[in-house]
This record gives C-alpha cells, sequence and structure tokens, in this order.
C-alpha cells in the first residue's frame, strides 16, 4: 500500500506540475466560455446594411410587393431598391452585375447582390439571385423567407383570396419548451437542456481521451528512458500500472473538478460579474442556463472514473506495447475509435434518450460512461437500469483491466519490434 | 545453505526456443563479492533477472536469504542495479531518489534525508532540486547508483555496472562497493571485463552459452591451475626471446604482450629452463615471475573450450 502510494503520488505530481496541465487548467474555462460566447456573437454580428436591387422584370408589381414584405420582415440589416425594367435587357442586369461588391470610385454605388423576378423563370417557380453574400446561411434564409412570403400572398391575391384574412390567419405563434423530469417541472427550457447535454458529452469525451492518452504516454516514457526494470524489481506491474492510472486519474479530477466548480461559480454570479463589466444584469440572466443536478454530478463522475479505468488501461497496454510516443499514435487507433463511436452514438441519444438504441448501449461498457450521463441529464435513467449499467461497465472496465494488465507486465520488459496479434494472446496467457 | 544469500538451483530459462540459462546452479555465499563473469550473451543478464523474480524460470528455482520471499517481496533489503537503467529525466533529483527509496519501503521523510546525505558524499550537493535531464552523463550514473544503495540494503546485485562509466565515476563506484562488502553486506555483479573482476571479487562463476562453466572461490580456481604459469617482462633484445616463446616443447600457450607475456609452461618444463634459455639468448628482463594465471586467461582457455563443444550440439543454438 506504501508502495502504490509513492507511485500515485509520483504521477499525480508528475501531472501536475506540468506547463500544460497549468496552462490547459486556465484556458479550459476561457475555452468553453468561448464556445458559449462565439455562436452568440456571430448572431449579434450578423450582416448589416446590405444593398439589394430587386430587378422586377414583369408588370404585376410583384418587386414592390417582395421589397414591402422584406422591409416589415427585416428592417434593422437591409435596404431593398425595386427596379422594374424588362430582364430581357441583359445590358442593364450586366451593369448590376458589375456593381456587386464593386469598389467605391466605380460608377454607381457599390450594391451587395441581385434579384431578379423574370416572368419566365417564376413562371416554372425559380427566382434568381446574384450576391457576394451567397454563402452567408443567415442571409440566404432571409431572402427566401420574405421572398416566399411576397410570392405566396402575390398567388393568394391572384386566386382572390383576401389577403387581410390570410395574414390574419397565419399569425405565428410563439413556441415554449421546458423539460420534465420524474414528474416535475424543471423550469429548463429545452435548448438548455440539450446544451447541457452536449456540453457533458463534449466533456466526458476529451477527458476520456485526453488522459488516457496521458497513461499511455507515461508508460512508452518509462519505458524509451529504461525505467522498467529498475520499477518492477521493487513494484509488482500491477502496483505500477493501478499506481499510474489513479495518479493521472486524480490529476483529471483535479482539473475537472477546477472547471466545473469554475463553471458553475461564473454561471451562479454571472449577474454581479455582468454588472462589474457594464452588461445589464436582467441580459445576461435571461440566457438559459441548465442546473446541473448533484445526482447528475455522482453520476457523471461515477461513470467517468468506470470508463477512464476501462481506456487507461486499454492506452496502457498500448503504451506497453510501443517503444516510442509516434509507434502509439498508430497502435492507439483501435481504442481512439472506439471512444469517438461512443460519442457519435450520443447524438442519437440526444433524439431519444429513452430509446431503444440508448437502451443498448448503455449496457455495453464501452459506451456506457459516454452515454449514461447524457441520458441522465436529459431523462434520469431508473435506478433499476442506473445499477445495472454501473456494474456491467465496472465487470467490463475490470476485464479491459486485467487483459491490459497481463499485456502491461511482459510489454513494459520487451523492447524491439511491436508484437503481433499471436504473440499478444502468448503475453496475455504468459504464466 | 545457511549462509547463503543466493541459491539458485538447477534453472533454466528458454525464450522462443531459444535456451538462455540451461539447468544453471549457483551459491553465493554470505559476505562475498561475487563476479558473474561471461561473454555477451552468455546468459548473465538472465540469470540476475531470474534471481530478481523479474522473470520466472522454466525450470528450477532461485532461494533468496534462505527461503524468506522473491526478489521484490524483499526488495528492501536487496539493491539492484539493472543493465537497462534509466531516469525519469523530468524529475528533481532528489525527488526521484527518495521515490526510489519509497519503493523499497523507506518512508518519505526518511527516503529525502537519504538522498540528500548521499548526493552530498558523492558531490551533487548543489544538484538535488536540479531536473535529472540537465545533469551531465557521469552524474546522472552517480544518481543511478544512490538510488539503488541508498536503502542500505543487505545483497547489492549490479549488472555490468561499470559499463559505460567514465574513470572517475568507475573509481567512486568501486569504493562504494568496497566498503558495501568491507561492512559484510553481500554484492554480486556481472562483468565482462576480467581484470576488474579478479581485482574485486572472492567468489566466481563463469558461464557461457547459459551453462556454468567455473566457480566457486577465486583463490580455489587459480590454485586449481597451478603455479604453471610464466610473466615476464622485458627491457632489451626482445626480439631474441621470439623463438622460445614459440617453442611448443617449452610453452603449451603465450599470450604476447610485446613488453609483457604471459605464457603457460609445458608439462614437466620449470622455471628455470626457461629463464636460462632467455638469459643465454641475451635477452634482457624486467620480471620473471611463476605466477597463478590471471582470470583472463581462465575465462578464455574455458569459455574457448566450450564454444567448441556447444557448436558440436546442434539444436541448442
Amino acid at each position: 500500500m506504501h508502495k502504490l502510494w509513492a507511485v500515485i503520488r509520483r504521477e499525480f505530481s508528475a501531472r501536475v506540475r506540468t506547463k500544460s496541465f497549468v496552462i490547459t487548467t486556465v484556458l479550459g474555462p476561457l475555452l468553453l466560455a468561448g464556445l458559449m460566447l462565439v455562436p452568440g456573437l456571430l448572431l449579434m454580428s450578423k450582416s448589416s446594411g446590405r444593398h439589394i436591387v430587386i430587378v422586377d422584370g414583369g408588370d404585376r408589381g410583384l418587386g414592390q410587393t417582395a421589397q414591402t414584405t422584406l422591409r416589415t420582415k427585416f428592417p434593422e440589416h437591409y435596404t431593398f431598391e425595386v427596379m422594374v425594367f424588362p430582364t430581357g435587357e441583359t445590358e442593364r442586369v450586366e451593369s448590376l452585375i458589375s456593381r456587386i461588391d464593386a469598389p467605391s470610385e466605380t460608377a454607381g454605388a457599390s450594391i451587395d447582390g441581385v434579384v431578379i423576378l423574370n416572368p419566365e423563370m417564376l413562371a416554372e417557380d425559380r427566382i434568381a439571385y446574384y450576391g457576394s453574400n451567397v454563402s452567408s446561411m443567415s442571409d440566404m434564409s432571409d431572402l427566401r423567407r420574405g421572398l416566399r412570403e411576397a410570392l405566396v400572398a402575390e398567388r393568394l391575391a391572384e386566386l382572390g383570396v383576401n389577403l387581410t384574412l390570410v395574414q390574419e390567419a397565419s399569425r405565428p405563434f410563439s413556441f415554449t419548451t421546458e423539460r420534465v423530469a420524474d414528474g416535475k417541472l424543471t423550469g429548463e427550457s429545452g435548448e438548455a437542456s440539450f446544451a447541457l447535454a452536449y456540453a457533458m458529452a463534449f466533456l466526458l469525451y476529451m477527458a476520456l481521451l485526453l488522459y488516457g492518452v496521458q497513461v499511455m504516454s507515461a508508460v512508452v516514457e518509462e519505458k524509451s528512458n529504461r525505467l522498467n526494470e529498475v520499477l518492477v524489481s521493487s513494484l509488482s506491474p500491477f502496483e505500477l500500472l493501478f499506481g499510474k492510472i489513479i495518479g493521472v486519474g486524480s490529476a483529471a479530477l483535479v482539473q475537472l473538478g477546477l472547471w466545473v466548480g469554475t463553471a458553475m461559480m461564473l454561471t451562479t454570479f454571472r449577474g454581479e460579474i455582468a454588472s462589474v463589466f457594464g452588461v445589464p444584469e436582467t441580459a445576461v440572466m435571461a440566457v438559459p442556463i441548465p442546473t446541473v443536478s448533484p445526482a447528475l454530478l455522482v453520476v457523471s463522475l461515477l461513470f467517468f472514473m468506470l470508463g477512464f479505468l476501462l481506456y487507461s488501461s486499454a492506452y496502457a497496454a498500448v503504451g506497453a506495447m510501443c517503444n516510442t510516443m509516434q509507434e502509439t499514435q498508430q497502435a492507439s487507433l483501435p481504442v481512439t475509435l472506439v471512444v469517438i463511436i461512443g460519442f457519435f452514438t450520443v447524438f442519437n441519444v440526444l433524439n431519444d434518450p429513452a430509446g431503444s438504441t440508448a437502451r443498448i448501449f448503455s449496457l455495453i461498457p464501452l459506451f456506457a460512461p459516454l452515454i449514461v450521463p447524457v441520458r441522465y441529464s436529459l431523462n434520469p435513467l431508473g435506478v433499476g437500469e442506473l445499477l445495472v449499467a454501473a456494474f456491467s461497465t465496472l465487470l467490463g472496465a475490470i476485464v479491459v483491466a486485467w487483459f491490459a494488465g497481463r499485456i502491461y507486465r511482459v510489454g513494459i520488459l520487451a523492447h524491439g519490434k511491436r508484437p503481433k496479434i499471436k504473440e499478444l494472446v502468448n503475453w496475455v496467457k504468459a504464466g | 545453505m545457511s549462509q547463503s544469500v543466493i541459491w539458485v538451483d538447477g534453472v533454466t530459462k528458454r525464450f522462443s526456443g531459444h535456451t538462455a540459462v540451461k539447468d544453471l546452479s549457483l551459491e553465493v555465499p554470505q559476505g562475498a563479492v561475487f563476479g558473474l563473469l561471461g561473454p555477451n550473451g552468455a546468459g548473465k543478464t538472465t540469470t540476475i533477472r531470474m534471481i530478481m523474480d523479474i522473470i520466472r524460470p522454466d525450470e528450477g528455482r532461485v532461494v533468496l536469504f534462505g527461503g524468506a520471499g522473491t526478489g521484490r517481496d524483499l526488495s528492501a533489503r536487496i539493491g539492484y542495479l539493472p543493465e537497462e537503467r534509466g531516469l525519469y529525466p523530468k524529475m528533481q533529483v532528489l525527488g526521484q531518489l527518495a521515490f526510489l527509496a519509497e519503493i523499497k519501503g523507506l518512508s518519505r521523510r526518511e527516503a529525502m534525508r537519504l538522498g540528500r546525505e548521499w548526493l552530498e558524499r558523492l558531490g551533487l550537493g548543489e544538484w538535488i532540486d536540479k531536473k535529472v535531464e540537465d545533469l551531465s552523463k557521469g552524474m546522472q550514473q552517480k544518481v543511478q547508483f544512490i538510488g539503488t544503495l541508498m536503502h542500505d540494503p543487505d545483497l547489492v546485485i549490479l549488472d555490468e555496472p561499470f559499463s559505460g562509466l567514465d574513470p572517475v565515476n568507475t573509481q567512486v563506484m568501486k569504493d562504494v562497493v568496497v566498503d558495501f562488502a568491507r561492512r559484510g553486506k553481500t554484492v554480486v555483479f556481472s562483468t565482462h571485463i576480467m581484470e576488474q573482476a579478479e581485482r574485486m571479487c572472492d567468489h566466481i562463476a563463469i558461464i557461457a552459452r547459459g551453462e556454468k562453466i567455473v566457480d566457486g572461490r577465486l583463490t580455489d580456481i587459480k590454485a586449481k591451475y597451478g603455479k604453471s604459469h610464466l610473466a615476464l617482462e622485458f627491457v632489451s633484445n626482445r626480439a631474441q626471446a621470439v623463438p622460445i616463446l614459440q617453442d611448443r616443447s617449452l610453452f603449451l600457450s603465450v599470450d604476447d604482450y610485446g613488453a609483457s607475456a604471459e605464457g603457460e609452461m609445458a608439462p614437466g618444463v620449470d622455471g628455470d629452463t626457461v629463464l636460462r634459455a632467455l638469459v643465454s639468448a641475451g635477452v634482457g628482463l624486467s620480471r620473471f615471475e611463476v605466477v597463478e594465471p590471471s582470470l583472463q586467461k581462465i575465462f578464455i582457455a574455458e569459455v574457448g573450450d566450450t564454444a567448441i563443444t556447444a557448436a558440436r550440439e546442434p539444436g541448442d543454438a
């Protein structure tokens, strides 16, 4: 026990004392905050002052209708101008197109795009747009929506339908969502619970990969520095392996703890923090922040630890087979792929947290560490299902750790070529 | 048997069809300085690894301290310097030593105290809180050596301890080993450098091709070869000595080093005969001594023999 403790302490302090640990600990929350802020900033920086010309080649005033609709829908971001002339006059169209995104010294003001309402094309239900902003998803969807409304209104008028009635009937409504867990209202919107589940999946996935690879590199480091024989003369390979896993695991928990703690502090005091920066408190408080229940924390912690035991011992076995870090990049691919498959399954689970995929994957030890916490955050599992998932994961982790330990024991003292499958089987079998 | 610190009883180890060690038995008595000699690839390291329980013999057994446990169980009483040795490059020197002592069972506080003491003693006091990777190779070797010995083991096992050492470090380490032996501790080391073993060991075992050739007290082994060797050193007329040295009726074999030579006299020839021949040929001598054969000579004689016999046994490559 004393020896195991010495290994754990050495490994822990070796991890925690690196520059990269300090940097990632500090930058992690910043990155997370960035990930949350950037989409918001992107929405805010939405195009402003786009100048779009609508060329109406017809005689029914469709251009005018479109302009009115677009103006009422998007009064801030765009200015629209209607030109009525036959679209067959290609020189006029071309001269407009030449003004798109043109330097200011060119004749006529620079414009961002041209909508062509050509009667022949409209007959085939087509509208063309030429612009510098065609890659902007939000611009295109705005234009499409505005034009669609104008066109629908025009077609309805043509059919003799009273437009006021149509507008009255197609009044928009707001759709509010709230998550219910255990038959109780949580006060969380759909977006918030999705965000929480997604963030958890991402964090768990990153943590399993990041710290699993740290265990692997620790194993390779000892091997390439020829330390193993010195160590194994005093320590059993199992003390060495589990000391390493527990040491790196504790460093991981410290780092994750600091991250989660910081995140919770920031969200709890976000009003106060915002007012320091002169941002109105109410604006910040309006942003939906999901609540993390203590039960969810416990479940996530448990499954992270089980998953870490499973994956880090698999990574350790890979490390023991290799002599250099370069070799591990290829050799660790199978393990990494399994983690990635688990991560992609999460997207299915997000859509249907109680569906059959979610239920089945919760029982597979390789995937449960990612799937179960995500499911729990969306729709808490029953105690029975949770216990079965935990036990099967524990069992799976023990089996993987046992095989990994057998490979590790032989591998750390073997130098030279990486073993083939047949040799690995011999390693596992060796007495 | 009770005074044997190491008892190796008929061990055999095979690696994928190749026999590394074959039915090898050894006994290392308490307080001995024991040299495990043999050419490269003879099975020295495999034997030591089996003694340390790093690998298990396929046959036979190893008993340490009269059966108190395996090498790992007894690691608090054993200092082991493997052939494959290294340190954590990013760790501080003292922390590294403390860790090495802790995994032998010492408390952290005691480990730190001993580490400090040893670093001072071997002149590395200023390097205590430097990272291992900042040390020169020679200093790293010293740290490695301290890590092996700082917990004051009863048995020290060193696999090729002097390989790659500069002369200064060789001297330092030799002094430490001799000091251990003087304090009644048992020292086992492997080497293929015979002069080293001859100067330090009181017991030796020569192994070749995984088999033991000779073992016992060095003095007994030398006595067995008898006083049939001549050690010569020349001062003048060296050329006149050549026909005498090549005379097979006088010498069975000669190691000619130029300014000196060692030869094994033919049966029935005594020193006087050779001396008369050399003097009458006008050879100037600064040394003429009837001696026991050097370990080097015994080694070459023995290992050369098995190389031939082993070659005659196919299937045991």
